[in-house]
């Protein structure tokens, strides 16, 4: 269990809680911490999907870098 | 009449176009067959009439290209006709070998009036050619590379090739940037001639630039639209093909034409008609993760109150249960102890009334002996006391007896009664004297007589020989 897995990651993770909810696995002593964690992995999912990324800045700059002739 | 003006003659534009339009007519009197590639039928369903854009390429390029009309009627005979041969109705993107005539409108212009075609003439240059790369790319075995990538669930970091002007990039944009969930996409567009001789080129070189970018980006989208059909066999090259096919990054098309998919289409890993719905693609995708991400939510709070709700009603119902248990065992408790209680009153009871009665008749046995004895002792002690009476008086009549003797001999012995009867006692220094051996001649000798004392001095000892 990473503390900051990837998104793709923190999916699965997710519905590997789900599933193991879903199958009645887990104890009353684990809910309560496995409904934590998965409240944690799907913040870290909406964010992904909500989350600005890229700066074209910093890769017209590496364009440019890497642009020179040769 | 053309004008005259300073030398110049001067013709209105009807006049050269009524010109061109009697030259034509004149040269070309008859129909004659041509082969040519359609590039796209252009038919008009509410007249019914076509207008195909007609082309000729060598080695990929176009080197001629004319507008031609098909009327309604020739169309409805032509389209039977390949409907009967080829299976399939007449169609943008076919070679075809056709028998027209040339015409000319004033208006119009220039065209071929096309009044026949041969349906067996079927597939044009531009198909071949399809088929060429097609077959290469095949035999590479990388048709399907880029569309078994597994790239990101969530495509949204996107490097677009297109034009800054193009309208399908400015709809792609406005769906990706205006959706209204909220999702955020990335997008940088790597700008690129996207038909016609260059396109390729122009496309494989933002292609290289991408790459040397690429861990920036998920997906390149190549994005054109609002363009004829025309122009559209740079996406069979098989460069542009290959390059599509091998990119490490799942490359997207929405090239925006109604014609047959090109190859790059079908090498891309995924092909949208139009740019609009590529972006409808991506947000799909998007909402392919946000949706069971939501129902997951959903199910785990549902699941979780749910079973907290068990939980309380199991803990609510042992604590009803434990109590009512706990009750009776009290209550049970208690009567058992009430019970007990009541035996061991009853048996105190019944033991101290025993004892009672024990008690009371040791008691009045215990009186009984008492007087007895008592009697017995005050009898014992009156004998006593009457025996203890004649011991004494015997003992002090005895007593008296054996006194009158002793005070005889007392008396016998005292030293005045014996100095009465002629004995003395003689001491020296005080001391009685009795042996002659303790005098000296010239001892100092005190006589006691029962009448008075002699002071003598010793002159003569004699010793008896006595033991």
């Amino acid at each position: 269990m990473k503390e900051k897995p990837n998104y793709t990651e923190a999916f699965e993770e997710l519905q590997e809680i789900v599933s193991e909810i879903e199958r009645g696995d887990i104890s009353v002593d684990e809910l309560s911490d496995k409904v934590k964690r998965a409240a944690v992995l799907i913040k870290i999912c909406k964010n992904k999907l909500a989350a600005t990324e890229g700066d074209v800045i910093a890769i017209l700059k590496e364009l440019e870098s890497n642009d020179t002739p040769g | 009449m053309p004008e005259k003006i300073s030398d110049r003659t001067i013709f209105s534009l009807s006049e050269v176009t009524r010109s061109i339009q009697k030259t034509l007519s004149e040269r070309y009197t008859r129909t004659f067959w041509v082969k040519a590639e359609m590039n796209r039928l252009n038919r008009y369903p509410q007249s019914g009439h076509c207008y195909p854009d007609l082309v000729e390429k060598l080695e990929g390029k176009i080197v001629a290209e004319i507008r031609s009309t098909i009327w309604k009627d020739d169309f409805q005979r032509i389209n039977d006709n390949f409907l009967k041969v080829l299976h399939e109705p007449l169609k943008s993107g076919i070679n075809i070998l056709f028998c027209a005539k040339i015409s000319y409108n004033p208006v119009h212009g220039l065209s071929l009036s096309i009044v026949d075609i041969d349906p067996s003439y079927s597939l044009g240059e531009l198909e071949k050619e399809k088929q060429l790369t097609i077959e290469k790319i095949r035999q590479e075995g990388i048709f399907n590379a880029n569309k078994s990538l597994k790239p990101e669930l969530l495509l949204k970091r996107i490097a677009i090739i297109s034009v800054d002007t193009s309208k399908g990039y400015s709809d792609f944009r406005a769906v990706l940037d205006g959706n209204e969930w909220g999702y955020q996409f990335f997008h940088m567009l790597f700008p690129s001639l996207l038909q016609g001789e260059h396109a390729v080129e122009s496309i494989l070189g933002q292609l290289d630039r991408i790459r040397k970018v690429i861990c920036h980006f998920d997906a390149v989208a190549i994005i054109r639209g609002g363009g004829g059909d025309v122009g559209l066999t740079c996406y069979n090259h098989y460069e542009l093909s290959r390059a599509v096919a091998l990119f490490p990054i799942p490359v997207i098309t929405g090239i925006g034409h109604s014609t047959n998919e090109t190859v790059a289409e079908m090498i891309a890993y995924k092909n949208a008609i139009t740019p609009t719905e590529l972006a409808d693609y991506l947000i799909q995708r998007f909402h392919n993760f946000s949706v069971p991400l939501g129902k997951a939510q959903e199910f785990i709070i549902e699941r979780f109150s749910s079973r907290m709700r068990e939980e309380k009603l199991r803990v609510l119902n042992a604590v009803r249960y434990f109590k009512s248990v706990t009750i009776a065992n009290l209550a049970a408790g208690r009567s058992h102890i009430q019970h007990e209680l009541s035996a061991l009153a009853q048996q105190t009871d019944y033991l101290v009334k025993r004892r009672r009665h024990d008690h009371a008749l040791i008691l009045s046995g215990l009186q009984k002996n008492n007087q007895m004895l008592i009697l017995r002792c005050s009898q014992h002690v009156s004998q006593t006391a009457y025996e203890l009476k004649k011991e004494v008086i015997s003992f002090l009549k005895a007593g008296s007896i054996s006194l009158g003797a002793i005070e005889k001999n007392v008396d016998l012995v005292d030293p005045k009664n014996v100095l009465n009867r002629g004995y003395s006692i003689t001491l020296v220094n005080g001391r009685v004297l009795k042996s002659a051996g303790d005098t000296v001649e010239g001892t100092i000798l005190k006589t006691i007589l029962a009448d008075g004392e002699i002071i003598s001095v010793t002159t003569t000892i004699n010793k008896t020989d006595q033991p």
